[in-house]
């Protein structure tokens, strides 16, 4: 145990962030470490499923933390020796841990490892990605591990209604479940790059029938052989402006400020609140959790800007097509600032921008504008135009504070519209700090969005 | 116009290592601007190879293993190859693509995979990798700007396709890079050679409309951001040799 806080003692003295390595190196010498910390605690959440565990989970913890200190592996550190690590930090040299509530985002094969010898009292399980799982070819697999590991638990079940695969998991877990989903207005036809992931009935294998798509495979589905379908949400979440109101059943609406952007992000708050209204959270106590919440630099970031304006990283096709899919799913006309450099931690060849789907970008008719910046700016330029970008609709200026500032004119000009800065990494962190110098401090982000309708 | 001009991506499920797409989209575009119809098969490795059909043969890079499994297949349409570059059909053959138009890459340790030897033209595998911008200057399409990333030294017996400004070219020894052979072009700049390369996307378009007898005159386009790309990557990516720096 000692071996582990010494570890981590020396890793921080050599200012390196430890978030594994204590845990790992304890472990080998203790390997019932975690069996010995868990005990002491008292009440654990798990965050479990394929995308979103590190945002729900610190969400969630924001939300936990106004009622005092827990352990939360909050850097995503998800095995088990990250769950150990977390462990050490709130433990005394006598091997007593300090803080009796504990929130961890847990791998979904590391689950049925360390499920029994935690107190999960509640599990959230986001969704249950089939994309990833066909690559992986293990879609089985995966959802047995899930099921088992949550055997092992006495937990509640927060699940995605909107997702097949995690109502499948809450259906064969025998747990007693609670199920989050958004409205059904929000649903709309499947986008081009997602058809190929029609999902198919787990309890008899037909394919499952959409009335709508949210994104990926979540939707409302029904089995048209079986009497699988999407549940009724018990927390139903309809988004409107920067807002989420949230239907618990026959309770009164409440209305939160949703703290990130993005659809995908949309899903993770509804888990986290869902999640925080099962461990016996009040509504203020989610508003103030929710408002506490600091998104990582470049993930769907919103700056205070006049007009307001969102920052993202982008360094590889893969990536950068999931963030273009969040900007196009962001509602209303906008206008776009793409910088990319191609220092060394850019990768000095940017041939990349001809793999990832930028034509995306041309076929959607309420980008206004595109500036182009950084060392390459001409070349992401060329790469919009042949995407099919209108020329009169797109701007080079390399140096990166001047087509900032050209791109915040334009969307003056424009009445106003939102700006999305999309960067690689070099210009990730220069363009954070000029948007945060610009922040004005008298106009409220309302007032720059535009409806959804 | 009723014909339209045919295009083969050859296997691009293998050979399609970077942006290799990136040129095929150049060609189309640069095609529909001029309303010149145009079409793209993607032929796979299974696929029967029918070289008659098209027009022009797009043939990218690919990893060492993938490169061998390429030259597998190719290896047993030798004749068909050597007919079609005979009659002048015109092949753009991107770094993995080029070193197979010859006769063998030579791996480190001596083996040689046997390639289509269209070309006089041999790869030998060395150390290191040839990795960085590039700029050559062709006799007839003037500078040529991007980027080169290969272990392979190839020597020929061919016009190159122009000489190195700055960057390694074809071994980084005898100042050539690429290759000029009948309608055949080899190079190693590879990905998005051809947006930033207007001039030599309309060289290899015209000798592609000629061959296909498609009376095109190939009227200039308002290239003003693929000159801007181009003159900024001369400007700030090549840099200048030591002696007149």
């Amino acid at each position: 145990m000692w071996i582990g806080k010494c570890t981590a003692f020396l890793l921080r003295l050599a200012g390196r962030r430890a978030t594994s390595l204590p845990g790992q190196v304890a472990l080998r010498f203790s390997p019932r470490l975690l069996a010995k910390l868990g005990q002491q605690l008292e009440w654990c959440i798990v965050v479990t499923g394929t995308n979103g565990k590190t945002t729900t989970a610190n969400l969630l913890a924001a939300i936990l933390r106004t009622e005092g200190p827990i352990v939360h592996n909050a850097e995503g550190a998800n095995m088990t020796q990250g769950i150990v690590t977390a462990l050490l930090q709130h433990t005394d040299w006598l091997g007593r841990l300090r803080v009796r509530t504990a929130l961890f985002e847990i791998d979904e094969a590391t689950l049925p490892q360390v499920a029994p010898h935690l107190p999960v009292r509640v599990a959230v399980v986001t969704n249950v990605f089939r994309d990833q799982l066909d690559r992986y070819g293990e879609v089985d697999g995966t959802l047995a591990k899930l099921v088992s590991g949550l055997k092992k638990t006495e937990a509640m079940l927060v699940l995605n209604a909107d997702d097949p695969l995690a109502h499948h998991i809450g259906v064969t877990s025998g747990r007693r479940c609670a199920y989050y989903g958004l409205a059904r207005d929000h649903a709309g036809e499947p986008q081009r790059r997602q058809m190929r992931d029609g999902a198919f009935c787990l309890s008899c294998g037909e394919p499952l029938h959409y009335d709508g798509y949210f994104y990926g495979q979540l939707g409302l589905y029904k089995c048209l052989a079986c009497d699988f379908m999407r549940p009724m949400p018990d927390f139903l979440g309809r988004i409107e402006h920067d807002t989420i109101e949230i239907q618990q059943n026959q309770l009164p609406r409440v209305r939160f400020q949703l703290p990130t952007r993005g659809l995908y992000n949309v899903y993770n708050v509804l888990a986290a609140i869902s999640a925080a209204r099962v461990c016996g959270f009040n509504a203020d106590q989610i508003a103030k959790g929710l408002a506490a919440y600091r998104s990582p630099v470049g993930r769907m970031q919103v700056f205070r800007t006049s007009p307001v304006s969102v920052l993202n990283l982008i360094k590889n096709p893969a990536g950068c097509d999931s963030v273009l899919q969040a900007v196009g799913a962001e509602p209303g006309d906008k206008v776009l600032w793409i910088a990319i450099n191609d220092q060394a931690a850019d990768g000095r060849d940017v041939s990349w921008l001809w793999d990832a789907d930028f034509e995306q970008l041309a076929e959607d008719r309420r980008i206004q504008f595109i500036v182009t910046s950084g060392m390459r700016a001409e070349d992401m330029a060329l790469r919009l135009k042949y995407a099919g970008v209108p020329v009169d609709r797109l701007r080079a200026v390399p140096d990166l504070d001047a087509g900032l500032s050209e791109a915040f004119t334009v969307s003056r000009q424009l009445g106003g519209l939102p700006l999305y800065c999309l960067a690689t990494y070099t210009a990730l962190y220069p363009t954070a700090q000029w948007l945060e110098r610009s922040v004005s401090p008298v106009v409220p982000l309302s007032a720059h969005r535009p409806s959804v309708s | 116009m009723s014909r339209s001009l045919r295009i083969a991506h050859l296997y691009p499920e293998l050979l399609n290592l970077y942006a290799d797409r990136g040129n095929i989209l150049t060609l189309c575009r640069r095609c529909e601007w001029r309303g010149i119809p145009v079409e793209v098969e993607e032929v796979t490795a299974g696929d029967p190879l029918q070289l008659a059909r098209y027009h022009l043969v797009l043939l990218g890079g690919g990893s060492d293993r993938e490169q061998e499994i390429v030259a597998r297949t190719l290896v047993a349409e030798r004749t068909e190859w050597a007919d079609a570059v005979a009659a002048g059909l015109p092949v753009l053959a991107v770094c993995g693509g080029y070193q197979l138009l010859g006769e063998y890459y030579e791996l480190p340790g001596g083996d040689k995979v046997p390639g289509l030897a269209v070309l006089d033209l041999q790869t030998v595998a060395g150390e290191p990798r040839l990795i960085g911008n590039i700029a050559i200057e062709s006799p007839v399409c003037g500078t040529i700007v991007g980027f080169e990333n290969h272990g392979g030294r190839t020597r020929h017996r061919h016009e190159p396709l122009g000489r190195v400004l700055a960057g390694h070219g074809n071994n980084g020894e005898d100042g050539q890079e690429g290759v000029r052979y009948l309608n055949v072009f080899g190079t190693y700049i590879h990905g998005p050679l051809l947006p930033k390369n207007p001039r030599l996307a309309d060289w290899i378009l015209q000798t592609a409309l000629d061959y296909a007898g498609i009376p095109a005159d190939l009227a200039p386009l308002p290239d003003e951001l693929e000159r801007a790309a181009h003159e900024a990557f001369l400007a700030r990516r090549i840099t200048p040799e030591p002696a007149r720096a």
